[in-house]
């Protein structure tokens, strides 16, 4: 296996030309952007098609840097509209959610990439993820959805290196996972409640906040995550009330720094689903 | 999520660990996520890292995975 960020994505050029057309499930984050540039890149632009799967789970803003992305390097966009939060088993949150909301995505989007004659369809798990709590992977498996990235041993950190070097935009973007996953496991998904933590995460990097943060959901009170450096800076007591101000305008009565910080998959921890 | 405050009848072991190790504060406990409630001065200082490690490990002691300040301007509300 390729040990370099570079020869990995000749593996990936090489691994691509082998399929001679794919579409990509884009969400216009680090590892999709980057899959569907560098495919774009080798294929041509009519042998990749983006697929990008609207729901009430992502935020706005996620959508238009998956546009925007698109737009730059001339990949061809399809926008699909699903619907997991109509499903009971997702919106009870157990914590194998996951999988039923990429069951919902890949039910939808495989069969319009077929239509469209590409017979392959890939997402941008990497190989990393592969460590992670994953249950959404094992749809992605169900439908005969592949993963280059972390076949090919793609590093988060291999992938933000050779966005970089290709100039896409998303190489230096915070991890952006779905609204859900702010919510804890068995606290039930709601449009509401997605909507309070993304009005909340929207005020936190209106007050310049622009690295990893997320605000967990905690029925009355808002635990908010940050990186240590931006943690330190928000509590000084002069500064605090514009963030407790920005959070409690979602419509939290309380809000809270968590002491260790910015962690991926806290909720995980805090369930006992991984370990501290 | 079950929420309990703790008794008002006196600290318990975790808040009075903490306020010897120059962390004083009420906590309420919301699952395995210790909450602190403390005066704004005490927030500030939990700006030093060590002394946030020195916290996070206490919990941890106590049985707590996650442990978060409370902002708020008068911890008596």
């Amino acid at each position: 296996m390729a040990t370099t960020s570079a020869d990995k994505e000749l593996a990936l050029q090489n691994w691509l030309r082998s399929r001679g057309r794919v579409a990509i499930g884009f969400s216009g984050g680090v590892d999709s952007a980057y899959l569907a540039v560098v495919a774009r890149q080798t294929l041509g632009v009519g042998d990749v098609l983006a697929v990008i799967g609207r729901s009430a789970s992502y935020p706005a803003e996620q959508w238009a840097i998956a546009r925007e992305v698109a737009a730059g390097f001339d990949v061809g966009v399809v926008e699909l509209d699903t619907d997991e939060l109509n499903d009971p088993r997702y919106a009870a949150n157990p914590s194998n959610r996951c999988y039923f909301c990429k069951t919902e995505l890949w039910s939808r989007l495989v069969p319009l990439a077929h239509e469209r004659g590409f017979a392959t369809v890939v997402d941008g798990t990497n190989a990393d993820d592969l460590s992670d709590y994953r249950p959404g992977a094992q749809a992605a498996r169900e439908h005969g959805v592949l993963s280059p990235l972390a076949d090919l041993g793609f590093t988060k950190r291999d992938i933000r290196e050779q966005s970089r070097t290709l100039g896409i935009p998303t190489w230096a973007q915070p991890s952006s996972p779905c609204l859900s996953s702010r919510i804890p496991y068995g606290t039930s998904v709601t449009p509401q409640r997605l909507g309070q933590v993304e009005q909340a995460e929207r005020a936190l990097r209106a007050l310049g906040i622009a690295d990893d943060l997320r605000v967990r959901y905690h029925d009355d009170l808002a635990r908010v995550e940050l990186r240590g450096e931006t943690l330190a800076y928000w509590l000084a007591p002069d500064r605090f009330a514009q963030l407790t101000d920005a959070v409690s305008a979602a419509g939290f009565a309380r809000v809270a720094l968590d002491l260790r910080g910015f962690r991926s998959g806290s909720l995980n921890v805090l369930h006992g689903v991984t370990a501290a | 999520m079950s929420i309990r405050r703790e008794t008002p009848s006196g600290p318990t072991p975790l808040e009075m660990r903490l306020a010897e190790s120059g962390v004083p504060c009420k906590v309420e406990t919301r699952a395995g996520l210790a909450v602190l409630i403390a005066t704004p001065d005490v927030v500030a200082k939990l700006g030093d890292a060590e002394l946030r490690r020195t916290a996070l490990a206490l919990a941890r002691e106590h049985g707590f995975t996650h442990v978060a300040i409370e902002l708020r301007a008068d911890p008596a509300q």
